[in-house]
């Protein structure tokens, strides 16, 4: 069994491309249906987002599967397959597993260390588990890139930092007042970025929201189309300024609307509250100076700018460390991967043991014949037990064989010493063994035996 | 016997450190069992000792000393378990390693002199062990929100903003803290006050310890200093809107105002409660 990945991402191809293989739209479900009745990979996993579409498949012939899941790309979205080939990469077995770690943990993303990738995946691996499409090699390969994105999210910074500019202000918002509901935000300015701005805020949490500005139908109309909010004319600006917490400014103006001594006057009668206030305008709303005053937290757009930027440096520095993180979970999802290698051999060999018991009682079987039942039922039982102790420890030093030499040396010396038969061809047998819990069913077994 | 809890808090507070700069989570459990290992064999070791006196060592400065980092410790565990925040760890296990290196490094416990006694002496004493528990931890949390007050101010967001829980949880903490070490430090003076009266008439009229018992004793004059300065805190939180960084100053001087009365004064220049 091998592992393949073929897709396409941000890295590789234009947006304009990215829109029309968009499995999302035309449903991954069905996608994983279509694939699988392709017949070219045994499990299937599809995860697509805006920034990129990835198949995952275990299938049994790479080259082969490669060729049709290229194929697959451009027959379920409509897009030619000359278009799509020069941007499509694919890589097999444990890079499968490196490139999706890497894409879990947020190394792959188009912002550094984004968080929501990891939810995305995990979403791309429960609807192909309901489309059952999804099987034990793919399975384990999920299961540990959700560890790796976890790990890396707790045990480095690569996640932490806001990096946007209405992030970074949400955040330092938090930083001042903690759980953000319950504080009231005033805008100052009833232009578009005070709308977004405003927006952004309602969605934290922020409930109370004023805005206030010259023209108090424009303020009514930004309030209306906000929704939930309350508009105020210039005359109540203080008042408003009052009962806020956090305060954005962006009006138009060309000169300082709040200067240091008018901040100081509204400051008093709060008892020192703490006023947050984001000053977003260019040129600026709010006299530099304010920011002296005790509990006064004056950040303009450029400042907020910079906190950005120095998170992003910050979460490249960390990208070190997540790599580490990924190397280590690619060689122990390697190991496990590798053992794989020796279960036909396994199966091959209980077989062969098998095979030889059954011959053997059916050789005696005239001896046998005067018993009564109950003593052949014993000896079938008894020969049982003693071809599965046989069997019990080279089977367990098999499946914990790491490297792929040594599976493969041991495996072919089986193969010689056993006579054993081309173990590569097994993997119904593999599915059988599976489902019985790992037993080869025995011969005729008359009554229930204990084992 | 006190070298054992010593030596868990000095590794309690190496692994503190180390979860402070680190931030891997499974460094952090580790500090705090450390924390809880040291606590718990200095539970022990305080158990044993009252068993030895028949009394809770309290009474001796030594002692008094052990059991104030106990009861720090402990109050130290509480808040970072109610509040589920490590970051102020890193600040106080250095003062309880400090502390407690005194009585590790002085053995032998005092016996309780036979003046002190009744249960009046006893609230004096748990009270204000309390008492100063809390303005410790009001003066952590008071200087870690004048770290994070910085950074904000300076727009330079760094190495405490990553760290520490916001602003308005900080000084939420520090104003419980100070409310509630306010409250102990309180009953605890006016106990001990009430116990010194009734021993000076009574059983105490010979020692001339009881005799000294008066504000002009720095012990006590520096007790009822602190009560002026956590009092004024208190009062200006509510009146005149000195919270955040005026209140975290004020919490920091008033700890050392305490730390200097609890040891120095205690051992060098008290004449009334060198016991």
């Amino acid at each position: 069994m091998q592992i393949l990945l073929v897709g396409i991402s941000h890295r590789t191809a234009p947006v304009e491309l990215r829109e029309r293989i968009d499995f999302q739209a035309r449903g991954v479900a069905d996608a994983l249906r279509a694939l699988a009745g392709r017949g070219s990979a045994r499990e299937a996993v599809v995860v697509s987002t805006c920034n990129r579409a990835e198949l995952y498949v275990a299938c049994d012939e790479a080259a082969a599967a490669r060729q049709d899941l290229v194929r697959f790309l451009s027959d379920f979205n409509g897009v030619a397959a000359g278009e799509i080939a020069p941007h499509v990469y694919d890589v097999a077995d444990l890079d499968v597993a490196r490139h999706l770690f890497r894409v879990a943990a947020g190394l792959d993303s188009l912002v550094m260390g984004e968080p929501q990738i990891l939810g995305q995946v995990k979403d791309a691996h429960t609807i192909a588990t309901d489309a059952h499409t999804s099987g034990p090699v793919l399975n384990r390969l999920f299961h540990s890139s959700f560890a790796v994105g976890k790990r890396v999210r707790t045990e480095t910074g690569l996640g932490s930092g806001a990096v946007s500019v209405s992030y970074a202000a949400v955040a330092l918002a938090r930083k001042i007042f903690g759980d953000l509901t319950g504080w009231s935000v005033a805008v100052i300015g009833a232009g578009e970025m005070g709308k977004l701005t405003a927006l952004h805020m309602k969605s934290h949490a922020l409930s109370r929201i004023t805005i206030v500005s010259r023209t108090m139908a424009h303020a009514a109309r930004t309030a209306e189309a906000i929704g939930g909010a309350s508009a105020a004319p210039w005359e109540e600006l203080d008042a408003v300024l009052g009962a806020s917490d956090i305060v954005i400014t962006a009006t138009g103006a060309a000169a300082p609307i709040l200067t240091k001594a008018h901040i100081e006057s509204v400051m008093r009668p709060r008892r020192n509250r703490p006023l947050f206030i984001i000053d977003i305008a260019m040129p600026r709303d709010v006299e530099a100076a304010a920011g002296e005053i005790e509990q006064v937290f004056l950040y303009n757009i450029d400042d907020l700018q910079a906190t950005v930027r120095e998170n992003l440096a910050r979460r490249a520095s960390e990208v070190a460390r997540a790599e580490t993180i990924v190397n280590e979970e690619v060689e122990k999802f390697g190991g496990w991967f590798r053992s794989r290698g020796a279960i036909p051999t396994v199966v091959a060999l209980r077989e062969r043991f098998e095979a030889i018991r059954r011959a053997e009682l059916e050789r005696l079987d005239f001896k046998l014949s005067s018993l009564p039942p109950e003593a052949r039922a014993r000896v079938d039982e008894i020969t049982h037990l003693i071809v599965e102790k046989l069997l019990l420890t080279p089977t367990e030093q098999l499946k914990a064989l790491g490297g792929s030499d040594t599976v493969g040396a041991y495996t072919e010396a089986l193969t010689r010493l056993f006579a054993l038969t081309d173990p590569q061809a097994d993997d119904q047998a593999e599915q059988d063994r599976a489902a019985k819990g790992g037993r080869v069913e025995p011969f005729k077994r008359p009554t229930g035996g204990r084992r | 016997m006190n070298l054992i809890p010593l030596g868990l808090y000095a590794a309690a507070m190496v692994a503190y450190a180390w979860h402070f700069t680190q931030r891997l989570p499974a460094i952090g459990r580790s500090a705090t069992t450390l924390l809880v290992a040291a606590a718990l064999s200095h539970t022990f070791v305080i158990g044993m000792q009252t068993m030895e006196l028949g009394d809770v060592p309290v009474a001796g400065a030594t002692s008094a000393i052990s059991t104030f980092v106990w009861l720090l410790a402990l109050s130290y565990l509480y808040v970072e378990m109610t509040t589920d925040e490590r970051a102020m760890g890193v600040f106080i296990l250095p003062l309880l390693v400090a502390l407690q290196a005194i009585p590790a490094f002085r053995p032998g416990v005092e016996g309780r002199a036979a003046v002190l006694r009744g249960p009046l002496f006893g609230v004096h004493v748990s009270s204000l062990l309390f008492a100063y528990a809390s303005f410790a931890l009001a003066c952590v949390i008071g200087i870690t929100y004048v770290l994070l007050f910085k950074e904000i101010k300076a727009k330079h967001l760094g190495f405490f903003y990553a760290r520490l829980p916001s602003l308005q949880v900080l000084d939420r903490m520090n104003q419980r803290a100070i409310v509630i070490g306010w409250i102990f430090l309180t009953i605890g003076m006016i106990v001990g006050g009430v116990w010194a009266a009734q021993a000076r008439g009574g059983y105490g009229a010979g020692d001339p310890r009881v005799q000294a018992m008066s504000l002009e004793d720095p012990k006590i004059f520096v007790a009822l200093l602190c009560w002026l300065v956590y009092s004024f805190e208190l009062f200006a939180a509510r009146r005149i809107g000195w919270g955040g960084r005026r209140a975290a100053y004020l919490s920091t001087l008033g700890f050392v105002i305490v730390l200097f009365n609890f040891v120095p004064i205690t051992y060098f220049f008290s004449k009334s409660h060198n016991f």
